[in-house]
C-alpha cells in the first residue's frame, strides 16, 4: 500500500501510474520557438565595417551563442532613406567559444531596402538554416546623411 | 493594490524605451497611449477605446491609475504645439482623479490655440516661459551658459550641473536639473508667480498627494551656496519643481528620443521622485550599491601631484575606513576588484600583492598598504567590503581571453591545476560527442569537457608539462581553470576566505572582459554565480559577446558603468575636478564634456565659483550614471579608487569639498571622490525611500532574476 493516496469518487486509491495525483494546470502551457536577441539603435554613418552595435572591430560579433537558432529575423525601421549597404556575416566556433579560424563567412552583402521611415524585415541566412555560432551585421551609408537605425532581431528556434 | 501609470505619448518613433523599462524593473503596470495629434482636439488612443482629450470618458478612464505621465517634452519654447491635449487635465483635480507628472512640460506662450489658452488655469502659479521674453519668465541655470547640443540630450557626458533643495524632506542633493530649455541650449528653471502660489498654498485641497493638504506646494529649489566662493544665487521666487493640486511640474526626466532603454538616461531621478511624490507603490524596491576596481593600488603618479606611493597609499586608509564605515551604516557591500597575479607574474607597481610583500616597496609602503589591506580583510569577513578577483596580469593586461595567447604566462602552485601538476593547456586536437563516439577510437588521454549544453570527449590534448612557465593559448576552458584557480590561489594567500566577494559568489573582471564560454563554465565551476562584463566581452582580441540577455546557464553578466573621473585611455589617473594643465580627458571635466562654452576652463584661476560649477557638474553626471546603472540595466557602477583619489588633499584626506579653501597637492580645490558620491547617492536615496535602498550585488542579481524572466 502505498503512503499516498487520494480520494477517486468516494474510494481512496494509492498513487499508482495508472492513478497518478489528480492536477491543475495553472495557466497556459507555452512553447517558445524564438527569443528577442538584440534591440539597437544605431546610427548609420559612412564609417566602413560598422556593426548594428557600432563597433568597427571586424573580428567582434554582433550576436554571439547562436548555435540553437535556425534562422534569425531582422526587422528594422529605418529613419533615413540615405543609400546604405549592409552585410551579415558569420562562422561557427568551437565548445569554448573559439572561432574556428580568424575572419567570416560572407551571407549576404547587399541595399538596405527601404526609404526613409519604414520599415523592413530580412531572414538570416535568406533560404537555408542558419545554426550558426556568431553572426556579424554590418551596415555602411554609402550617400547622403547619417540617420538612426532601429533594429531588432529575433532567434528562430 | 497593483501599481498602475498611464503613460501618453504622439508617437513611439521618439519614445524612448526607458520609460517602460524603469517600470518594469519597478514592478509598475503600464499602459501606453497615443495621443493622435499635439493639439487639443486630439484623441487618445487607449486600450478601451478613443477618447477626446478633454472628454468625461476619457477623465473616467484615467481614475483606474495612480498617475498618468506626460512623456513629449521639447527643447523649443517656441513651438505652437507638443502636448496641448494635456491641458484639460490640469482641471481634474478631484480626489478620484489621479496624479499627472508633467516632465519638462511645453506650456510657454508660444502656443496660441484658444483651447488650450482658455482652459489653462488661471490660478496656475508657475509663469508660462515666453521664448521672445525669456529673462523675464525664466531663470537661466547652472551658469546660463550654452551647451553645444541641447542639454536634453545629454547621455553619459555632457550633463549640466544643479544643487537641488528638496523643501518637505529637507534634504540637498546633486541631481540632473533642466526644467526647461530653448533653442539656445540653456538650462533654465521655472519662476513663480508668488502672488498665486500665495494663494493656492492657503488653500485647502484633498487629495492623497497633497501632503501638505494645501492647492499649491513649493517642491524644490535652487539650494542655496554653502560657502561665500559659490555665487550662483537664484531669487526666492525661483523654483523647480512644484505641485498644482494633483498636478506636478518636475524637471526634465527622460530623454524625448527614439532610444532602446540604456544607462544613458541621466535625468532619471525625476521620474522615480514623480512616481513617489504620485504615491505609486512600486512592487519592487530598486538596490543602489556600487563596486571598485583595485581597491589597493598605485598610480605614480607624477605631475601634478608628485605623491609619493605611501603618500597615495596614506590617501586611501582613511578613504576606506570611511567606506568601510559607510557601508556598514548604510547596510550595503562595497565589492571590490582585488588585482590579482602578481604574486606570480607580473611584477607593476600598482598592484595588491607587490605593495604589501614586494622588497622593491619600502617598508613605510608596505605598512600602509597594510593598512588598507586590513580594513579589504576586515570588510570581507564583515561583508562591508567584500573582495574578488580581477586579473589584469594575463591578456595584455585586459584579463579573460583578451588576447590569443598569453605569452610566458607563469601558474601558481599547488591545487588542482598548478605546479607541478600535468594539466590540460588548450582544446584538444579531437573533440567528439559522447553519443556519437565510436567505442576504441579516444586516446588514453580522453576527457569529458562540458561547456554549456554542449558536451565533447577531447584527446590529444596538449599539457602544461610539470614546469611553471608555458604559452598558453586563452580561449579554452583549460586556460580559464588555470588562470581563475591561480587568481582564487593568491586571495587565499592574501587572506581572503575565498576569490568571488564571499556569500555574493561575484567578481568584477579586469577590463570588464568576462572572456566567453569557456570562461563563464569555469567561473561557474569555482562557484560563481555572476561577473561584471561588457558586451565586447574579450577586449582588444575582440572575438566574443556577452549573451544579449546577460544571463548564460544561470551566470550574471552584469552590465558595467563606470563612475570615474577620468579616461582611463588617455590618463593613468584623475588630475582632479578640473586642472588648467590637464591632457585630454584627464580630468572629471575634460572627461565627462563638461565645459560647456568654456564657462570652467576660462576664468578657473581667477573666478572661484567655477569650482563650484565643476563640483556640481560631476556629482550630477555621476549620480545620473549610476541611477541609470541602478534603474536601467540593473547593472554594477564602478570607480577606481586610487586613481580617482590621487586629488584630494593628504593631510585633509576626508574633508568635503570646499572650493579653494582646501587645496591639494597640486594646489588646485581639494576632491574626495569617494567620499562625495557616496554621500550624494546617499541623499538620493533618502529621498526615494519607497523607490532605492542600499543593496548589495547580490541584492542586484537577484532582481534581475525576478525580473528578466
Amino acid at each position: 500500500m502505498s503512503l499516498i493516496g487520494w480520494l477517486k469518487g468516494n474510494r481512496l486509491v494509492d498513487v499508482t501510474a495508472q492513478d497518478p495525483l489528480p492536477v491543475q494546470q495553472q495557466g497556459a502551457i507555452t512553447t517558445r520557438t524564438a527569443d528577442t536577441l538584440l534591440v539597437a539603435t544605431t546610427t548609420v554613418t559612412a564609417d566602413a565595417n560598422r556593426d548594428l552595435l557600432g563597433s568597427t572591430a571586424t573580428e567582434l560579433p554582433t550576436l554571439d551563442g547562436c548555435m540553437q537558432y535556425r534562422k534569425l529575423v531582422w526587422f528594422y525601421f529605418r529613419a533615413g532613406g540615405d543609400s546604405t549597404t549592409y552585410r551579415v556575416l558569420a562562422r561557427a566556433t568551437d565548445h569554448n567559444g573559439a572561432p574556428l579560424g580568424a575572419g567570416w563567412q560572407e551571407l549576404v552583402a547587399d541595399t538596405l531596402p527601404g526609404g526613409a521611415n519604414s520599415w523592413g524585415r530580412i531572414e538570416i541566412p535568406a533560404t537555408t538554416d542558419g545554426y550558426y555560432d556568431q553572426y556579424r551585421i554590418e551596415v555602411q551609408r554609402t550617400a547622403g546623411s547619417s540617420y538612426a537605425l532601429t533594429s531588432k532581431i529575433v532567434g528562430v528556434r | 493594490m497593483t501599481p498602475k501609470v498611464c503613460l501618453v505619448t504622439r508617437e513611439f518613433g521618439a519614445f524612448n524605451r526607458a520609460w517602460t523599462q524603469i517600470l518594469r524593473n519597478l514592478g509598475i503596470d503600464y499602459t501606453l497611449c497615443i495621443a493622435t495629434s499635439s493639439t487639443t482636439g486630439a484623441n487618445i488612443q487607449t486600450p478601451q477605446g478613443v477618447f477626446a482629450a478633454g472628454s468625461a470618458d476619457l477623465r473616467g478612464y484615467f481614475r483606474q491609475f495612480d498617475a498618468v505621465i506626460l512623456c513629449d517634452n521639447t527643447g523649443n519654447l517656441a513651438l505652437g504645439s507638443l502636448i496641448n491635449y494635456s491641458v484639460f487635465w490640469l482641471s481634474w483635480n478631484a480626489p478620484e482623479d489621479p496624479a499627472f507628472l508633467f516632465f519638462n512640460p511645453h506650456f510657454s506662450t508660444a502656443i496660441t490655440e484658444s483651447a488650450y489658452n482658455s482652459n489653462f488655469p488661471s490660478d496656475f502659479p508657475v509663469v508660462r516661459p515666453n521664448p521672445s521674453d525669456i529673462a523675464g519668465t525664466l531663470y537661466a541655470a547652472d551658469g546660463g551658459s550654452a551647451s553645444s547640443f541641447t542639454p536634453l540630450a545629454a547621455v553619459s557626458t555632457g550633463g549640466r550641473g544643479a544643487c537641488v533643495l528638496f523643501l518637505a524632506e529637507n534634504i540637498r542633493a546633486h541631481v540632473m536639473t533642466i526644467c526647461n530649455t530653448h533653442t539656445d541650449n540653456i538650462p533654465y528653471y521655472w519662476r513663480l508667480d508668488t502672488a498665486k502660489h500665495s494663494t493656492l498654498s492657503s488653500t485647502t485641497y484633498t487629495h492623497r498627494v497633497a501632503r501638505n493638504g494645501r492647492a499649491g506646494e513649493i517642491l524644490a529649489v535652487p539650494a542655496p551656496p554653502t560657502s561665500s566662493e559659490d555665487t550662483e544665487t537664484y531669487p526666492n521666487d525661483c523654483v523647480i519643481a512644484y505641485r498644482y493640486r494633483n498636478c506636478f511640474w518636475l524637471p526634465n526626466a527622460i530623454s524625448r528620443r527614439q532610444d532602446v532603454a540604456t544607462a544613458g538616461n541621466p535625468f532619471l531621478f525625476w521620474l522615480l521622485y514623480g512616481l513617489q511624490l504620485a504615491g505609486v507603490r512600486p512592487r519592487y524596491e530598486l538596490p543602489v550599491q556600487v563596486e571598485t576596481d583595485h581597491p589597493l593600488g598605485a598610480v605614480n603618479s607624477g605631475a601634478p601631484f608628485n605623491h609619493g606611493i605611501e603618500t597615495e597609499i596614506n590617501i586611501l586608509v582613511p578613504s576606506w575606513d570611511y567606506m568601510r564605515d559607510f557601508a556598514r551604516r548604510k547596510n550595503t557591500a562595497i565589492v571590490n576588484g582585488v588585482t590579482v597575479g602578481t604574486k606570480y607574474r607580473n611584477i607593476n607597481a600598482r598592484y595588491h600583492w607587490h605593495l604589501l610583500y614586494s622588497t622593491s616597496r619600502s617598508q613605510a609602503e608596505r605598512d600602509a598598504a597594510m593598512r588598507v589591506h586590513q580594513i579589504l580583510v576586515a570588510g570581507h569577513r564583515e561583508g562591508t567590503t567584500p573582495c574578488g578577483v580581477h586579473d589584469h596580469t594575463i591578456g595584455s593586461s585586459n584579463g579573460y581571453w583578451a588576447a590569443a595567447v598569453n605569452t610566458g604566462f607563469v601558474r601558481h602552485s599547488g591545487m588542482r591545476y598548478g605546479v607541478p601538476n600535468n594539466v590540460p593547456i588548450a582544446r584538444g586536437r579531437c573533440c567528439v560527442a559522447p553519443h556519437v563516439l565510436p567505442a576504441g577510437v579516444a586516446g588514453a588521454d580522453a576527457q569529458t569537457v562540458q561547456v554549456g549544453d554542449t558536451e565533447l570527449v577531447e584527446w590529444d590534448i596538449p599539457t602544461s608539462g610539470t614546469g611553471n612557465t608555458f604559452d598558453l593559448p586563452m580561449g579554452s576552458i583549460h586556460a580559464a581553470r588555470i588562470i581563475i584557480e591561480s587568481e582564487i590561489e593568491e586571495m587565499l594567500a592574501l587572506g581572503f576566505g575565498d576569490g568571488y566577494c564571499a556569500g555574493h559568489r561575484y567578481t568584477n573582471t579586469a577590463a570588464n572582459n568576462s572572456g566567453g564560454e569557456c570562461y563563464w563554465q569555469a567561473l561557474k565551476e569555482f562557484g560563481f554565480r555572476g561577473v561584471r562584463s561588457a558586451s565586447a566581452c574579450n577586449t582588444n582580441l575582440n572575438t566574443k559577446r556577452a549573451t544579449p540577455n546577460r544571463l548564460w546557464h544561470g551566470l550574471h553578466l552584469v552590465q558595467e558603468m563606470t563612475l570615474d573621473i577620468y579616461s582611463a585611455t588617455s590618463v593613468n589617473f584623475s588630475w582632479g575636478l578640473y586642472h588648467p594643465s590637464a591632457p585630454s580627458g584627464g580630468d572629471a571635466v575634460r572627461y565627462l564634456n563638461l565645459d560647456h562654452s568654456n564657462d570652467i576652463s576660462s576664468g578657473w584661476t581667477t573666478n572661484p565659483a567655477l569650482a563650484w560649477r565643476a563640483y556640481r557638474r560631476v556629482l550630477c553626471m555621476a549620480a545620473g550614471r549610476w541611477l541609470g546603472a541602478t534603474a536601467v540595466t540593473l547593472g554594477g557602477a564602478y570607480f577606481h579608487p586610487i586613481e580617482c583619489l590621487v586629488p584630494a588633499a593628504p593631510s585633509r584626506v576626508l574633508e568635503r569639498f570646499d572650493g579653494w579653501s582646501i587645496l591639494n597637492a597640486a594646489n588646485q580645490p581639494h576632491y574626495n571622490h569617494a567620499v562625495e558620491l557616496l554621500e550624494n547617492m546617499d541623499a538620493v536615496v533618502r529621498l526615494l525611500p519607497e523607490y532605492l535602498y542600499w543593496g548589495t550585488i547580490t541584492d542586484v542579481m537577484d532582481h534581475r532574476e525576478r525580473v528578466m524572466g
